[in-house]
């Protein structure tokens, strides 16, 4: 194996950054390297400046960023290896998505036979294939993301950025976007995708980093995280005709440690161990013999976990 | 209706089979749709990585640049140009080969070297510097309004849109985007001025069957009006293009460039009308330019003062110009910097 091969792709280490008195980023150490990896945080957290940081728009007030080892402030030479979809950035409208996608291929090197195959299939590969040679500007909100992201992937990067790539989009281009990152992560690229919307990244990657106020709150698996967070126990909503019957079944059980009645007909459940309290689940509602209708993990989502972390749960 | 009519293997229901019948007066079965027929499509996500070797600094560089200057011939794939902007360059490039046709038909009539059409269009010291610093038309019409619809939104456009960042998330240093966009704007003013300058040039001995000798005695003259029109190129692009990366507006751009090359002329003129020195011409690019040309070119100079001030305030309007646009390329997309 080389030794770029085992050099992460993001690097960053006690990374600052101040705008005048204001904290953007507040000594954050990293390292990301394949896969999808979300970035979550509410406004103002630092996701874009974090963006920034890694496109070499900003430079850092303290610390290093590193993209495949090398710093991209002075050095351009990582954008070979990385696309990048801004939240922001306009689109030539008076092109079709073929010649802008073709056009911008070019800009890596490629000769024209090479950078029309490649915009072809990368268009396709967003499902743009048939309206390519349409012009942008009467693309929708959700085409015209997909374009942002073919113009990414039109080099093959091993490292994609993408800053809300789902913002504005209807539902059907969500899903469709959806595909393309979790398709371009089993692919083995590292994928870095940020957005506002939790359930979204939920459902695209269960790897996740989450700042808030310029600080790296939480880093690694969604649920590994979450059974990291002690003092906010796992619960488990049971809608049933009998909550108090039910109740006291579980309380003999060991890993639960509480019961409440938040409303009529429900009944929550406190552990510390959510999947053994799953595991004898079965057993004890069969044994009390209680109809249940309905069993929810209404704290084992990323909104909840977010809102423990951040302290506003 | 047999299994045959209907065929569920194929994946129709029987409701969707009823729906493909028709009114059945005349036959009781189900028309069905083929079985290949499709209702609805999944497309595959398949990405396929992409194994060619991406090219050297140079051929990035020269996309960026063929963007540019392509995009006056054709909108497909480049940078996008009204076509009144097209037509005008074009009409203006007519206008600076003319005098190429008066000399064609200067051939044509055998008119002689004292002829009035030999006078107004030949080859001389006069005519070679008024082909590129001629103030009426060129320097008043062609020269300043080409340049402002050329350097018009080159920079600025990016700047109002976010475009550059399409550059600059690529492995495009900010320097190679300036030297691009500075020699997309050369080159397009060069192919008018510098361009219609050696046409102009060398038809003229073409179409009065010149010889060797009459090419030795202008050649000296001909590279000093050559070395005038390259400055002429420079020093427009540097200006025009510093305009354009210190704003959001093509608009404000063009007419701010025009405002320059216009209004330093109209001061130093009516100074010079009302206290009789040309001293404030050194703030006019044009008029550094012409004293300049007249001095390489032999001519009897119009001006009072120095030519050493001309030729310093030339430089330094040229080296303003361009930290301005290091300066503003520098910090293009670089926010809350």
């Amino acid at each position: 194996m080389s030794e770029d091969s085992k050099t992460p792709s993001v690097i960053l280490e006690n990374v600052s950054k101040w705008y005048g008195q204001v904290m953007g980023i507040n000594d954050i150490s990293l390292a990301i390297e394949g896969g999808v990896t979300g970035v979550l945080g509410p406004n103002g957290a630092g996701k874009s400046t974090l963006f920034k940081l890694l496109m070499g728009r900003i430079k850092p007030s303290q610390g290093s960023v590193k993209l495949f080892g090398i710093d991209p402030w002075s050095d351009t030479s990582p954008y070979r290896r990385i696309g990048y979809v801004s939240e922001s950035e306009r689109l030539y409208d008076w092109m079709t998505a073929q010649d802008f996608v073709s056009t911008l291929a070019r800009l890596h090197g490629m000769t024209r036979e090479e950078a029309n195959a490649r915009a072809e299939h990368v268009l396709d590969f967003v499902g743009l294939h048939d309206v390519r040679h349409k012009e942008i500007g009467k693309y929708s909100k959700g085409m015209r993301q997909r374009v942002k992201i073919a113009h990414a992937l039109v080099h093959d990067p091993d490292l994609i950025i993408l800053d809300e790539p789902l913002h504005g989009c209807d539902p059907i281009a969500r899903t469709s976007i959806m595909n393309v990152i979790r398709e371009l992560g089993r692919q083995g690229k590292t994928v870095l995708v940020s957005s506002h919307i939790l359930e979204e990244i939920e459902r695209i990657t269960e790897q996740i980093v989450i700042l808030h106020n310029g600080r790296l709150l939480a880093l690694g698996n969604l649920y590994a995280i979450r059974d990291l967070l002690d003092k906010h126990p796992h619960r488990i909503m049971i809608t049933t005709n009998e909550p108090r019957k039910l109740a006291s079944a579980f309380i003999s059980e060991e890993p639960v440690y509480g019961v409440r009645f938040p409303e009529d007909g429900k009944l929550e459940i406190q552990t510390n161990d959510l999947s053994a309290a799953h595991s004898v689940l079965p057993r004890v509602i069969v044994n009390s013999k209680v109809s249940v209708s309905r069993i929810d993990n209404p704290d084992d989502n990323l909104e909840s976990l977010l809102g423990y972390l951040i302290g506003g749960a | 209706m047999s299994d045959e009519q209907i065929n569920l293997d194929g994946g129709q229901t029987r409701m969707e089979a009823a729906y493909g019948s028709d009114d059945g007066d005349n036959d009781s079965s189900a028309i069905v749709a083929k079985k290949e027929a499709s209702l609805g499509a999944i497309f595959e996500q398949n990405y396929r990585p992409w194994d060619g070797n991406l090219g050297p600094r140079w051929v990035r560089n020269y996309a960026i640049f063929r963007h540019h200057v392509f995009g006056l011939f054709t909108s497909k794939g480049h940078r996008h140009y009204n076509p009144f902007v097209r037509l005008t360059i074009l009409v203006i490039f007519i206008g600076a080969i003319s005098p190429i046709a008066m000399l064609f038909f200067s051939s044509l009539f055998g008119a002689g070297p004292d002829s009035f059409i030999d006078k107004m269009w030949g080859i001389n010291r006069s005519n070679l510097w008024g082909q590129v610093l001629g103030y009426f038309p060129r320097n008043l019409c062609y020269w300043p309004l080409l340049t402002a619809l050329v350097v018009g939104g080159m920079i600025s456009d990016d700047r109002r849109n976010g475009t550059s960042a399409i550059y600059f998330s690529r492995p495009v240093t900010r320097v190679d985007y300036t030297l691009m966009k500075y020699l997309s704007v050369a080159v397009v003013l060069g192919f008018v001025i510098v361009f219609s300058y050696m046409a102009y040039y060398t038809l003229a001995i073409v179409f009065k069957g010149e010889g060797w000798g009459f090419l030795i005695d202008t050649l000296p003259m001909f590279l000093s009006g050559l070395l005038c029109s390259l400055l002429l190129v420079i020093t427009y692009t540097s200006i025009g293009l510093a305009l354009s990366s210190i704003s959001q507006s093509r608009f404000f751009s063009a007419i701010a460039f025009l405002s320059i090359i216009y209004g330093t002329k109209l001061v130093a003129l009516l100074i010079d009308l009302q206290f009789e020195t040309s001293i404030l011409y050194i703030l006019s690019p044009y008029d550094c330019l012409a004293h300049l040309g007249q001095w390489l070119l032999g001519l009897e100079l119009n001006y009072s003062h120095s030519l050493s001030l001309s030729v310093v305030s030339l430089i330094m309007m040229n080296v303003i110009s361009i930290m301005i646009l290091i300066s503003r390329v520098s910090s293009l997309e670089v926010t809350r910097e």
